[in-house]
C-alpha cells in the first residue's frame, strides 16, 4: 500500500489512506496491544462488538506491500487504473507473481481464490470499503505513536487519566498477605463472557456458508444469548500483583465498571487502600479506581451506524441489542461521572434540566419492556419485537397538532426555477420546493456552525491526579465531549449541524411530489454529471472489472417506490424532462443482471442512468443476498454496491417500522441525497417518524436511544407538549408539507379545487315521528329546568346529554330511541300477521299471479286481484285514482290490490287517522292496513348489482311488490329521494353518507338494498384490511355506488375523490368534523363540483345544533385536547342551555 | 296556493270530454269554483228542465267531498229548500277515487232515483210517500216554472 505512491486521482479517499501508510507498520499486529493487554481478557469480546479496532492492526500486518509488485507496472500492461482494493487482491491471488496477475486479470479468476478464504478476505475487503475514514479514524489515532514532550503527548494516547474514585470490594477468598496497602490491583472482568462471543464467532462463521444455514443457526441460538444477558454478568475482579484473584467489586459499582469495560470505554486501575493483613473470605477491602478513558471509546462515532449492521447477520435483532448496549453505555457514564465528580465544563442550558434525569428514566423503561416481554426478544421474528416496543398510537388530534406544527409554511419563501431540461410548468408552490430541496442538498444554512451541539456535553480532562500528581497532557485537547444520549464520546468539537443533505417531503397527496422530485433531479446535478459533454455519447458503457468497493454512481438517482409506481415513475420522468435528458433504468426482475456498478460508475458517467427505479422488494432481496454472502456490497454489483448521487423513498411510510427488515435494508442505501417522499410522515405513532430520519441519517436524531430519551419517553410519561416541541424541533428543518387546504395569503388555495355547494335539506318529520320527538323533548326540557333549580345540572349532565341524544336520534329515525326488545316484539307479531295474511316484505308479482290462478274458483277478490296483477305485469298504463297522474308515481297496490301512488295512499291514510277513522281502500272502501302497502318495484334487466351481493340479487325476480316500510323515517325517505333522482339524473355519479350512529346506519342499509341501490358500508368495527378492501371495491366500481360511512370511522384521512354527492345524515357538535369528512371527496384529485346534502329536521335540535352550537364551536378548543374535563363539561352545559331553550 | 294537478286534469276532462247533460264550468277568479248544469233524466220528473248547481272543491280535495249545492229550485225528497243534496258519497261514503263528473252523474241518477226513504226534505218525502203521483207532479210543475227558462 505504501508503495501507491501515484494513486488513481479521483479515488481520492484512497489517498487519505495512502498517505497514512508510511506510519501504519509501527503496528506490528495484535501484540501491539501494549502493556495493558493483560488488563483486556476480553479482547475477544470488544472485537465483536467493535469490529473496527481490529481492523488496522490487520491492516498494519497485510498491507505490507509485495516488493515485486508494482502497481504502477500493472497498470501499464492492463491499460487501466485499477482500485488499490483490486490491485492488492490481485497481487494476493497471485502471489505477487506479475506475470500471473496480468493473466489472472485478464481471465478474471483473481476474483476465486477470494471466495475460497472468506474470513481474511471479508476483513481485508471491509476494511478498504472504510471510506469514512474522517479525522477520527483509528488509522490515524493509532497512526501516530504518542510523542511524549515535556509530559505533553503529540495525541490522544491509548488511554487517558480521567479521575479516581474509591470503592469497596469484598474478598473471595482467604488468606494472608493476599493484598497491602498501596498495592495495585488490576480490575478484571469475568471470563465468562467469552463464551458469548465464541458463540458468536461461530455463528457469524456458518452464515458466511449459505443464508439457510445462517438463518437457522441464529434462529437456534438467539434465545440463550439474550436470557444469559439479561440477567446481565456484572462480576468484576480484581487481582492482585502476583495475578492471583483477590475479591469482587460490590455489585452499585459493579454495574457500571463491568459495562465501561466490557465497552472498552475505560480501563480502571486500582489501588489498595485499606486491606486486613489476614483475609477472610466476604471481608471488605478498599479501594482507590484509577479511571482512564481508552483511546477505542472516542472511536465509534461514524463508524457504528453505518456498517455495523452489515458486518454480522442480518436477521438478526441488531439494532435493539445496540440500542440495549446503548442504554447500559448511557447509565454506565452518568454514574462514573458521578463517582469521579467530574461536571461538564459546558453544556447547552436548555436541555440540562432534564438531561440525567431524563436518560435514568429512559432506561429504566427499557428495562421494564424487557421485563414485561422477556419472550419476545427470543422470538424469530423481529417483526413482534417492533410491535411491542414501539410508542403508543397517537391520538387523532395530538397527531392532527404534529402536522399544524410541521406545516409552518412560509408562502413568501422564495423560489427557484428548473432546469431548462425539464418541461413541466411548475407551480408557485413547487418552485418554492425546490428552492427548498436545492438549499439542503447543498447544505446553504445560515446557521452559526461554530455552536456546539445542544445535546453534547462539554468536559475538560483533568490535569492533575487524585494524589494531585501531574498526568500527562495532550497537546490541543484539553477537552472531550460526552453525548449522555448517546453515550457517544468525542475528541473533536460536535458542531451542530445538519449533516443530512436531504429531507422529508410530506406534501399531501396530489399536491405533485412525483414532479417535485423530478424537478430537482434536473436542476441539481452532481459535479461530474455537470462537466459532461452536453451531447449524449453513443458509446456503450465501458465494462469495468466488478469492484469491491462502494462505488460512487455521480450521475445517478435511486428512486424506491412500491411495485405498482414503478411504471408511473418511468412514464412521468420522461413526460417531464427534454429528449435526452433523461435516462431511466427500472430495475427490477429481468433487468437485475446488469451490473449498476458497472453502468453507473464515473467512468461510465456519460452512459450512466439519470434515474433509476426501483422496488422495495428488489431492495430487500439484494439486501439479503449480500447479507447471505457476508456483506460484501461491492461484489454484488447491485443497488449496495454504489454509491448514489441521491436516493429517493416513494411513499416513505414502507419503512415505518424500524426493525423491518426493509427499513434496515433501505437505511444502507449509500447516497449523497436522501430524500423520502410520504403523504404521512408519521401514520400513528411517533416512531415512524423515527425510521425516516433514520434513513435520513439525521444526526443525532437517527439514534434511537436518543430518540427515545427525548421522544417516545416523556410522550409516553405524558409529557406531551415537551416531545411534541421536540419532535417540531427534528421536523422543522427536515419537512416540507403543504396541504391543499392551505391557502396562499390573498385566501386562494395552493391549488384550486372544483366548487362545493353546500346545501340544507330542511326536513318535515312525519306526524308520528314529531310526536315521538316533542315527547321526548318535554321530557329533556323538564329534566333541565328541574336540575337548573336543583343546582344539580353539573351531576346530572351526563343523564342529559344521553338525553340529547336521544332527542337527537330521534330526528333520524323514531325507532333508534326505542327499546330493542319492544321492537323485536313488534316485529315479530307483524310477522304473523303477515304469515296468516300470506304477505311479505318482498313478493314475487309472477308467483302471486300463479297463486291467485290457482284459486280462482273460490274467491273473486282474488281473481280480481290476479287480473289486477296480470295488468301492472303487462304494464297497462292505469292512472292513479287519486291524483289522476299518469302512469303512478311508485305505483303502489293495497291488501286488496287496489293500485295507486304510493305518496296518495299516504295521504289517504293519513287524512283517515286525523279524522279517526279508519283508513278504507279508495276503490273499494276496504279498510286499509298501514302496512299491507306494496310498491311495484321493477327490475330493468341489466340492474347492476353489488360486488358481493350479486348472487343475492341476480335471483330476484323482475318485478316485486315490496311493502312500503312505514317504519321508515322522513330523513330516509329524503335520502331515498334523493338518491333515486340522483341515479336517474346521473347514473354514474357515486356518493357517500356520512351518519355519527352506526345504529342509523343498520337502518339506512335495509332501505338502500330495498331500493336496489347498491352501497359500501363503512365503520369502526371493520378491521385494517377489510376498511382498504372496501375503499378499494367503492373506487373501482363501474356506476352509481354508494359509501356508507360513519363519521368517526371515516371523517378523516381517505380519499374519496371518486365520489361527487356527499349526505350528512345528522350533524356534529362541531362543523369542523362534518367538514372533515367532507373534504374526503372535495379535495385534490376531485374533478367536479361536490354537492352536499346536509339534512337538517326543521324546527328540531338539529337545526339548534347548527345555527348555535355549531357556530360557537369554530372558535373552541375542546376538541385539541386544550380543555380539562370540568371546562369540557361546563361548555357542555352551556350547549344544553341554547339546545333547550328556544 | 297553487291548483293540484288532479282539478286541472278533471276540469280539462269535463271541457275535453263532456258528459251529455252535464256540464261544469270553473270561475275564472277561482277556478275550484264551479258552475254546474245537470239536464233532468229522461222519463223523470225533471225531464226538459236544466239545473243549475255551484261545486266547491275545498282545500283537501280529493281527500274530502267537494261541497255541490242546487241553485235552480226543485222539488226533490233528498235535496232541500237550500238546494242542498243527500247523497251518500257526498258524505261518508265519499272516496277520493272518485271525481266531479261521477258525483255529478251520481247527482243526475239521483233525479231519476228518488229515495224518500232517505230525506232530505221532509216534507217532501212525506208528500212522495202517501201520493206520489201528485208529488211528481209537482216536481214537473216546479221544473217548468223553475228550470226551463
Amino acid at each position: 500500500m505504501k508503495s501507491s505512491g501515484s494513486p488513481p486521482p479521483k479515488r481520492r479517499r484512497y489517498a487519505e489512506v495512502a498517505g497514512l501508510a508510511p506510519t501504519t507498520p509501527l503496528i506490528s499486529g495484535p501484540s501491539n496491544a501494549e502493556p495493558s493487554n493483560l488488563t483486556f481478557t476480553d479482547i475477544p469480546v470488544l472485537g465483536s462488538l467493535s469490529k473496527s479496532s481490529q481492523e488496522p492492526i490487520e491492516n498494519g500486518s497485510d498491507s505490507d506491500p509485495d516488493p515485486g509488485f508494482d502497481p504502477v507496472v500493472f497498470a501499464a500492461f492492463v491499460g487501466e487504473e485499477l482500485s488499490l482494493a483490486t490491485l492488492k487482491e490481485l497481487r494476493d491471488a497471485s502471489d505477487g507473481d506479475m506475470e500471473r496477475a496480468i493473466n489472472m486479470y485478464f481471465d478474471g479468476s483473481w476474483k476465486k481464490p477470494e471466495l475460497a478464504r472468506p474470513v481474511a478476505a471479508t476483513c481485508s475487503s471491509r476494511k478498504r470499503k472504510e471510506p469514512y475514514a474522517g479525522p477520527l479514524s483509528v488509522a490515524n489515532l493509532l497512526g501516530v505513536e504518542p510523542v511524549c514532550e515535556n509530559g505533553v503527548l503529540g495525541s490522544m494516547p491509548e488511554k487517558r487519566y480521567i479521575g479516581a474514585f474509591g470503592v469497596a470490594g469484598w474478598a473471595t477468598r482467604s488468606g494472608t498477605n493476599l493484598i497491602s496497602h498501596l498495592e495495585v490491583v488490576k480490575i478484571e472482568r469475568q471470563k465468562q463472557i467469552l463464551h458469548a462471543a465464541a458463540r458468536k464467532t461461530v455463528a457469524k462463521k456458518k452464515g458466511k456458508k449459505g443464508s439457510d444455514e445462517s438463518i437457522k443457526s441464529l434462529t437456534t441460538s438467539r434465545a440463550p444469548p439474550t436470557r444469559q444477558r439479561k440477567t446481565q454478568d456484572i462480576v468484576v475482579r480484581f487481582t492482585n500483583s502476583k495475578g492471583e484473584e483477590v475479591g469482587r467489586l460490590q455489585q452499585d459499582t459493579a454495574t457500571f465498571v463491568s459495562t465501561l469495560i466490557d465497552q472498552r470505554i475505560c480501563s480502571f486501575e486500582g489501588v489498595c487502600v485499606y486491606a486486613p493483613d489476614r483475609i477472610r473470605t466476604n471481608d471488605t477491602v478498599n479501594l482507590q479506581l484509577r479511571c482512564y478513558m481508552l483511546r477505542s471509546a472516542f472511536e465509534h462515532r461514524d463508524i457504528r451506524p453505518l456498517d455495523n449492521n452489515r458486518i454480522s447477520d442480518i436477521f438478526a435483532p441488531k439494532e435493539t441489542e445496540d440500542e440495549k448496549a446503548l442504554r447500559l453505555r448511557q447509565v454506565a457514564l452518568v454514574k462514573l461521572f458521578e463517582e469521579i465528580a467530574l461536571e461538564p465544563s459546558a453544556t447547552n442550558a436548555t436541555t440540562t434540566k432534564h438531561k440525567r434525569a431524563g436518560i435514568l428514566q429512559a432506561a429504566e423503561m427499557a428495562e421494564q419492556y424487557e421485563d414485561s416481554t422477556p419472550e419476545v426478544a427470543s422470538s424469530g421474528e423481529s417483526k413482534d419485537v417492533s410491535e411491542k416496543e414501539e410508542g403508543k398510537e397517537l391520538e387523532q388530534d395530538q397527531l392532527d397538532q404534529l402536522y399544524r406544527k410541521a406545516q409552518s409554511f412560509d408562502f413568501d419563501s422564495p423560489e427557484s426555477e428548473p432546469a431548462d431540461t425539464f418541461t413541466m410548468d411548475l407551480r408557485r408552490y413547487q418552485k418554492q420546493a425546490l428552492h427548498w430541496f436545492l438549499n439542503k442538498e447543498k447544505n446553504i444554512s445560515e446557521r452559526d456552525n461554530e455552536s456546539m451541539h445542544p445535546l453534547w456535553e462539554e468536559y475538560i480532562w483533568p490535569t492533575k491526579d487524585a494524589n494531585d500528581e501531574q498526568v500527562p497532557q495532550v497537546a490541543g485537547k484539553e477537552k472531550f465531549y460526552v453525548n449522555p444520549y448517546s453515550g457517544e464520546l468525542s475528541l473533536e468539537f460536535p458542531r451542530q449541524e445538519q449533516n443530512c443533505l436531504g429531507g422529508i417531503l410530506a406534501d399531501e397527496m396530489g399536491l405533485g411530489k412525483t414532479i417535485e422530485m423530478l424537478s430537482l433531479i434536473h436542476s441539481h446535478k452532481s459535479d461530474v454529471a455537470n462537466n459532461l459533454p452536453s451531447s449524449i455519447s453513443n458509446k456503450l458503457p465501458k465494462l469495468l472489472r466488478p469492484s469491491s468497493d462502494v462505488e460512487p454512481a455521480p450521475c445517478t438517482t435511486l428512486v424506491v417506490a412500491p411495485m405498482s409506481l414503478l411504471a408511473q415513475w418511468q412514464s412521468e420522468a420522461e413526460v417531464a424532462s427534454k429528449p435526452g435528458t433523461m435516462k431511466t433504468l427500472v430495475y427490477y426482475g429481468q433487468e437485475k443482471k446488469i451490473s449498476i456498478q458497472n453502468i453507473c460508475s464515473t467512468a461510465n458517467a456519460a452512459t450512466a442512468p439519470t434515474l433509476i427505479i426501483t422496488s422495495y422488494g428488489t431492495v430487500l432481496s439484494e439486501y439479503s443476498q449480500i447479507a447471505a454472502q457476508g456483506g460484501k456490497r461491492g461484489i454484488h454489483g447491485g443497488l449496495f454496491s454504489v454509491k448514489f448521487f441521491r436516493v429517493i423513498l416513494d411513499e416513505g411510510h414502507y419503512i415505518k417500522n424500524r426493525t423491518s427488515k426493509t427499513a434496515r435494508a433501505c437505511f444502507d442505501l449509500s447516497a449523497d441525497h436522501r430524500w423520502v417522499l410520504t403523504g404521512t410522515p408519521i401514520v400513528n405513532r411517533l416512531e415512524d417518524l423515527f425510521s425516516l430520519v433514520r434513513f435520513l441519517r439525521v444526526e443525532p436524531w437517527s439514534n434511537f436511544s436518543f430518540w427515545k430519551t427525548f421522544i417516545t419517553v416523556p410522550f409516553e410519561a405524558k409529557d406531551f407538549l415537551r416531545a411534541l416541541d421536540v419532535v417540531q424541533t427534528v421536523l422543522e428543518p427536515l419537512v416540507l408539507r403543504r396541504t391543499k387546504e392551505m391557502k396562499t395569503p390573498d385566501g386562494s388555495p395552493l391549488v384550486p379545487l372544483p366548487p362545493k355547494r353546500i346545501i340544507i335539506e330542511k326536513i318535515i318529520l312525519s306526524k308520528a315521528e314529531r310526536e315521538v320527538y316533542e315527547h321526548i323533548q318535554d321530557r329533556a326540557k323538564r329534566s333541565f329546568a328541574h336540575n337548573l333549580e336543583a343546582g344539580t345540572l353539573m351531576k346530572s349532565y351526563t343523564s342529559i346529554l344521553a338525553q340529547i341524544l336521544r332527542l337527537r336520534q330521534s330526528c333520524c329515525h323514531p325507532t333508534l330511541i326505542r327499546r330493542k326488545e319492544v321492537v323485536e316484539d313488534e316485529l315479530e307479531a307483524e310477522a304473523a300477521y303477515d304469515a296468516a295474511k300470506g304477505f311479505s316484505d318482498d313478493m314475487d308479482l309472477h308467483a302471486l299471479i300463479d297463486r291467485f290462478s290457482d284459486q280462482e274458483n273460490e274467491t273473486n277478490a282474488n281473481t280480481y286481484g290476479a287480473e289486477i296483477l296480470k295488468q301492472i305485469r303487462d304494464e297497462v298504463e292505469h292512472e292513479c285514482p287519486i291524483c289522476l297522474a299518469a302512469p303512478m308515481k311508485d305505483m303502489t297496490v293495497t291488501g286488496c290490490y287496489h293500485a295507486a301512488c304510493k305518496e296518495c295512499w299516504m295521504d289517504v291514510i293519513e287524512k283517515e287517522k286525523e279524522k279517526e277513522e279508519l283508513p278504507k281502500c279508495v276503490i273499494c272502501r276496504e279498510p286499509i292496513n298501514g302496512r299491507d302497502l306494496f310498491e311495484v318495484i321493477r327490475q330493468e334487466s341489466d340492474e347492476i348489482t353489488m360486488g358481493d351481493e350479486v348472487d343475492a340479487f341476480s335471483q330476484q325476480p323482475e318485478i316485486i311488490l315490496r311493502r312500503v316500510n312505514l317504519r321508515s323515517s322522513a330523513k330516509i325517505e329524503a335520502l331515498i329521494k334523493k338518491l333515486k333522482e340522483l341515479r336517474k339524473d346521473e347514473p354514474m355519479t357515486k356518493s357517500t353518507i356520512f351518519s355519527q350512529f352506526t345504529s342509523f346506519i343498520d337502518l339506512i342499509e335495509p332501505a338502500l338494498e330495498r331500493e336496489r341501490i347498491p352501497y359500501f358500508r363503512f365503520d369502526g368495527s371493520m378491521q385494517q384490511q377489510q376498511r382498504a378492501a372496501v375503499i378499494q371495491k367503492f373506487k373501482m366500481y363501474e356506476g352509481a355506488v354508494v359509501l356508507i360511512i360513519s363519521l368517526r370511522a371515516g371523517g378523516v384521512g381517505l380519499n374519496l375523490t371518486e365520489a361527487k354527492r356527499v349526505f350528512m345524515m345528522d350533524p356534529w357538535w362541531s362543523f369542523a368534523v362534518e367538514a372533515q369528512a367532507i373534504d374526503r371527496v372535495h379535495r385534490m384529485g376531485q374533478t367536479q363540483e361536490v354537492i352536499v346534502h346536509r339534512f337538517i329536521v326543521e324546527g328540531s335540535v338539529e337545526e339548534r345544533m347548527i345555527n348555535k352550537i355549531q357556530a360557537k364551536k369554530m372558535f373552541i378548543a375542546s376538541s385539541l385536547g386544550m380543555m380539562n374535563d370540568d371546562e369540557k363539561r361546563q361548555a357542555r352545559v352551556d350547549d344544553i342551555k341554547d339546545l333547550l331553550s328556544d | 296556493m297553487s291548483l293540484p294537478k288532479r282539478i286541472i286534469k278533471e276540469t280539462e276532462r269535463l271541457v275535453a270530454e263532456p258528459v251529455p247533460g252535464i256540464n261544469a264550468v270553473p270561475h275564472d277568479d277561482n277556478l275550484r269554483y264551479f258552475d254546474v248544469t245537470i239536464h233532468g233524466p229522461a222519463q223523470s220528473p225533471y225531464e226538459g228542465g236544466i239545473f243549475r248547481l255551484e261545486l266547491f272543491l275545498p282545500e283537501d280535495y280529493p281527500m274530502t267531498p267537494p261541497k255541490i249545492r242546487f241553485l235552480t229550485k226543485i222539488y226533490h225528497p233528498n235535496i232541500d229548500k237550500l238546494g242542498r243534496i243527500c247523497l251518500d258519497v257526498l258524505k261518508g261514503n265519499w272516496s277520493p277515487a272518485l271525481q266531479i263528473r261521477t258525483i255529478l252523474l251520481s247527482i243526475q241518477a239521483l233525479l231519476g232515483a228518488p229515495n224518500p226513504d232517505d230525506p232530505l226534505a221532509n216534507d217532501v218525502a212525506q208528500r212522495w210517500k202517501e201520493d206520489e203521483p201528485a208529488a211528481i207532479q209537482t216536481a214537473r210543475d216546479w221544473t217548468r216554472t223553475h228550470a226551463m227558462v
